[in-house]
């Protein structure tokens, strides 16, 4: 046997493990590796040449209270963000999957997705236009005769908020169509039959039926809300500090790489305590109301 | 019910405000003046000078190119790792790709910065694409697997048994089975590369302008109306494309029998 042959059998015999490894090296390398050195950065002392010579002082720099006011503004906004999703996409939801004729179902839904797919920075400036001085919620009313100044709305807590909702939307109607489409007829129907008022019916059989989506959609919204830069910047000209505009202003502007590595670590903690909580709310209310029916 | 047009207008309502922003900004797109938010009259200019701009067909090049590029590597990594790892090794793993959307994206983007700068690598293309990939991979590998374990097991038996080998099994009876599949998670990656901007901003360093950078950095230092044009030509094309990807889709599962 000859080298190449030999090398080709080794191929042959192993191609499972080389060919498999790419992936997760390619995962572990651009990820968790990453994500170490993450870690590592926020303990190591600065400047220091000795590379195991660590501390926790970058955390402690961190536990005063401007810190800890921007980080309780980011879990607020992203819950209230999430809550507000919820309430808006699932009438959209349950519309949509159970009481559209069928013929508009799929061009509402092509409708739906339209907007996910253009561009994110576009999708947020085109905002400005509308509640800008001189935008057309403040023309409008102008014009009508509510108000005679100009609404002061750019710049405000009020317009992230309310541009981060309109962001997250389809995000949280989609988890919740798929879960509601899947419902049965028949169900329904019974429900009915057995002389619930389609307000019983929704609260006791809809409801319980749609919790994994509510669950689904609560995340998909919550987590990345938490970590929201663009909205704040281009919607709140930079005025109004969250932990994403933080974590970018250290890494990007002051460079201040260990103090940033600590505030990122430390908010994604919180993050991950927060989306727990969520998670395990959901499951709690998902299984008492199992227990209260059965 | 009690208000059969409640919920009707509800909708009708919600997807108002999905879309009118979206119509505003298109209006102003022809909107001759530049540097206030109020209509003044009717004008083409603002298309004239995108078409004529070298600094956005620059960016919408970059754009391409890294989209493509990392299309292509989380394809290939992806259908590779799920056709030769085994599949109880697969179901085990797969926890290990939904990290990379479970994490905030800005983290993602720290940690990839940090790493770049550990190990003293200039940004640039290259640390971009290796970014988008890895974004990818977290959409490609989850649609892949769930399209692989829906295949029929015979299929890929009758072909070992009719003496393919591993290699010839999997580039005649896999990857067409998986072909829709393999388009779909492309598609997607290729209109989440284009269309992200976290991790752009922390990985591309400042020699490499993608088109949302370019957007940014417009919006940012107050923007002209050619970006308006240039959101309205986007929306053209990637409703154009959504259409194509959805009439594809529609023959396909109508073909079915």
């Amino acid at each position: 046997m000859n080298i190449k042959e030999k090398i080709k059998y080794y191929f042959v015999e192993n191609s499972a493990f080389i060919f498999s490894t790419p992936a997760i090296m390619w995962q572990m390398l651009f990820l968790y590796m990453p994500l170490l050195i993450v870690v590592y950065m926020s303990l190591k002392i600065n400047g220091s040449s000795c590379w195991y010579a660590v501390t926790l002082a970058h955390y402690k720099a961190l536990l005063a209270y401007d810190y800890l006011k921007i980080i309780t503004r980011s879990v607020c906004v992203a819950f209230g963000v999430a809550v507000l999703c919820l309430l808006c996409a699932y009438p959209v939801a349950y519309y949509l999957a159970l009481r559209v004729p069928r013929r508009w179902k799929n061009f509402l839904l092509f409708l739906l997705t339209l907007p996910f797919w253009t561009n994110f920075l576009i999708q947020v400036y085109s905002w400005v236009f509308v509640l800008d001085h001189n935008g057309l919620i403040n023309t409008l009313l102008l014009k009508i005769g509510l108000i005679k100044e100009p609404f002061h709305m750019v710049n405000t807590t009020w317009a992230i908020f309310l541009v981060m909702v309109h962001y997250y939307l389809p995000f949280m109607i989609m988890p919740l169509y798929s879960v509601l489409e899947k419902i049965q007829h028949d169900l329904l129907e019974a429900s009915m039959d057995l002389g619930a008022t389609h307000w019983q019916t929704f609260k006791n059989v809809t409801v319980p039926l749609s919790l994994s989506g509510i669950r689904t959609g609560l995340l998909l919204v919550f987590v990345p809300a938490f970590g929201e830069f663009v909205v704040p910047s281009i919607i709140g000209g930079g005025k109004h500090m969250f932990v994403g505009s933080l974590v970018t202003h250290y890494f990007l502007v002051a460079r201040d790489e260990q103090l940033g590595a600590a505030f990122t670590i430390m908010s994604g903690c919180i993050l991950i305590i927060c989306a727990l909580a969520l998670n395990w709310v959901c499951t709690v209310v998902f299984q008492r109301r199992v227990r209260e029916h059965s | 019910m009690r208000n059969a047009y409640g919920l009707p207008l509800f909708v009708i309502f919600l997807y108002g405000v999905l879309y009118i922003p979206i119509f505003v900004l298109i209006v102003f797109s022809f909107n001759e003046n530049a540097l206030t938010h109020a209509w003044q009259g009717f004008t083409v200019d603002w298309y004239y000078d995108l078409f004529s701009s070298v600094e956005v067909w620059d960016a919408v090049k970059n754009s391409l190119m890294v989209a493509f590029s990392s299309v292509i590597l989380s394809l290939s990594l992806g259908s590779v790792f799920i056709f030769f790892c085994r599949k109880e090794l697969v179901k085990k793993l797969l926890i290990f790709f939904y990290g990379s959307l479970g994490i905030p994206e800005i983290v993602l983007a720290v940690g990839l910065l940090s790493l770049f700068s550990f190990c003293s690598i200039p940004l640039g293309a290259a640390t971009l694409i290796a970014g988008h990939t890895l974004l990818g991979l977290g959409y490609v590998i989850p649609i892949l697997y769930s399209r692989f374990s829906e295949l029929d097991v015979s299929l890929i038996e009758a072909s070992y048994d009719l003496g393919a080998t591993q290699r010839q099994t999997f580039f005649s009876i896999i990857l067409p089975l998986l072909a829709p599949a393999l388009v779909a998670s492309g598609m997607l990656v290729f209109i989440i590369s284009l269309d992200d901007f976290i991790i752009s901003f922390f990985c591309a360093g400042a020699s490499m302008q993608t088109l949302p950078l370019y957007i940014f950095a417009v919006i940012r230092t107050g923007a002209s109306p050619m970006i308006n044009a240039l959101s309205t030509v986007m929306l053209l094309v990637s409703s154009l494309l959504v259409l194509i990807f959805s009439f594809l889709h529609i023959k396909k599962t109508r073909m079915l029998p």
